[in-house]
């Protein structure tokens, strides 16, 4: 995949513009900030190093979390979406099911999965597999079920049953899908495991972090816990994409 | 010519159900097939063409009348796969390569390994697309993707071809140039083809005989005779005879 220059230089330019502006106290002055109220730029890299033990310990759990309650929503996702593909009588209603637990908010979830779980790391999963299910369920099940027109037709004129059919061409087909729920599913398992830790009994994560630096008025920690956070998210999001890249190259989207 | 006819069309109807209303696609169509020939199905859109050729291929189940093949029911010539289909779009699998889609059905049918290669080969040089064969789908023309689902239905060595509109979606160059193609490649297989199409040349060119089916509800209305010696070449198409056969299959679709 080649991009031209100017669509990777436009963006880092605008990015390199707005750094620059905030760590002249562009912002400060245009929003009468002091300056103890929105640290700069070269003063949360400075913050990162001097305390990267503890923030890379918590980065490290705070991820730890959302990419295991993000294997487990998906894998529950999946096995929905397969079964309503397998029986469209009653499988649907799983799908149903699934969507409705998209719609409990996660305020609301983090203190429920608190009373459920005695560690903060079985909440922080629990969290992430509810929020994490909807999107890989509904996802696979349309990459299952939207099939090219006539491919079924295909199938039917070699005689092939039920099973090759799922093999040979619904489970392929899906894959595109299964790339989008993903992408989806990192971004919302940071968010998720993040803002559980905000409720969790435990102190630490990078939810923890952010709080308990922002409530102490440790504005440039909190602000060290928060570019890590982004960081971290843009990283995960990257590799994703990196691997979907080389699994489904055969796709329209990867020209 | 064999007096047997490969496939007899007895008395087919198909009534759809259509929101309470039924809607006749098919009505009454009787028609005989002799093996090795090429037939068009031709008509506009509601004639039942394409119906009837699913009908044959036993991918829907006439309301009444009864289709043989070679003395057997459509669905015993199906689990035998002796139907090679192509379809409106060619119905490439995407994550598979050209050759990779041309070799599906003989996985599917555990032909062994060196067969499959051997099959695949020679396939690929009839359509010409050796050196696409390791392309995927996306990244092939129109015309090419249709020659590839062309090379893929005779790769499990059908008794009979059945080809729904298959050049429909192409512009008249490649259309014309891939109807070249498939007669070089007929005269190679010989098979029977049963060919759906909306145009009048395209079926002219093609076809030993033309059945001309008409709309509401559908039904047989000429089966005309196409004279012209083979090879068909493309000059054949500027001549007089050409159009005398247009003209007259234009005409049977009038009071209608």
């Amino acid at each position: 995949m080649m991009k031209k220059k100017s669509d990777i230089l436009w963006p880092l330019g605008f990015g390199a513009v707005f750094l620059i502006i905030w760590q002249l106290y562009g912002f400060h002055r245009l929003l009468d900030l002091k300056p103890f109220q929105l640290p700069v730029p070269s003063e949360i890299i400075m913050t990162i190093f001097k305390n990267l033990e503890k923030v890379s310990g918590d980065c490290l759990l705070t991820v730890t979390g959302a990419i295991a309650g993000m294997a487990i929503g998906s894998a529950i996702g999946f096995a929905v979406a397969v079964t309503a593909t397998l029986f469209p009588k009653w499988g649907y209603g799983g799908l149903t099911v699934i969507s409705a637990f998209n719609a409990i908010p996660i305020v609301a979830l983090s203190p429920i999965m608190n009373r459920w779980f005695s560690t903060g790391m079985g909440q922080k999963i629990g969290v992430v597999t509810v929020v994490t299910m909807a999107a890989m369920a509904i996802n696979a099940y349309r990459g299952l079920n939207d099939l090219k027109p006539f491919s079924l037709d295909l199938m039917s004129s070699y005689a092939a049953d039920k099973r090759t059919v799922f093999f040979r061409l619904r489970l392929p087909s899906c894959l595109p899908s299964v790339f989008t729920a993903l992408k989806i599913n990192i971004t919302s398992a940071m968010i998720a495991a993040i803002v559980s830790e905000y409720f969790a009994a435990s102190t630490s994560g990078l939810g923890f972090g952010i709080k308990d630096s922002l409530r102490k008025a440790e504005m440039a920690m909190g602000w060290s816990y928060i570019t890590v956070s982004a960081i971290v998210g843009i990283i995960l999001y990257l590799i994703i994409q990196a691997v979907e890249r080389r699994a489904i190259k055969w796709h329209a989207s990867q020209k | 010519m064999n007096n047997t006819p490969e496939i007899t069309i007895k008395n087919v109807s198909m009534v759809y159900n259509d929101k309470g209303r039924d809607v006749t696609a098919l009505s009454n169509v009787s028609l005989e097939i002799q093996k090795g020939e090429f037939i068009s199905l031709l008509g506009p859109s509601g004639c039942g063409k394409t119906t009837l050729l699913r009908i044959i291929a036993d991918l829907l189940q006439p309301t009444s009348g009864t289709v043989e093949v070679c003395g057997k029911s459509p669905r015993e010539v199906r689990l035998e796969k002796k139907y090679g289909i192509v379809f409106q779009s060619p119905v490439l699998y995407d994550w598979r390569t050209v050759r990779k889609n041309i070799c599906l059905p003989l996985e599917l049918m555990k032909i062994d390994k060196a067969e499959q290669n051997n099959r695949v080969d020679a396939l690929l040089e009839m359509i010409g697309l050796e050196k696409f064969q390791n392309h995927y789908p996306n990244q092939l023309s129109g015309g090419m993707q249709q020659r590839v689902g062309i090379a893929r239905a005779l790769a499990i060595q059908p008794e009979i071809l059945l080809m729904d509109e298959p050049f429909s979606a192409l512009d008249e160059f490649t259309r014309e140039k891939l109807n070249e193609d498939l007669l070089r490649i007929w005269r190679k297989t010989n098979k029977t083809v049963i060919f759906v199409t909306h145009s009048i040349a395209e079926s002219v060119f093609l076809s030993d005989r033309v059945c001309v089916l008409s709309p509401h509800p559908g039904r047989l209305s000429a089966v005309v005779d196409i004279d012209l010696p083979r090879p068909r070449t493309k000059e054949m198409r500027e001549s007089p005879e050409f159009f005398n056969l247009v003209t007259k299959i234009r005409n049977s679709f009038e009071g209608v």
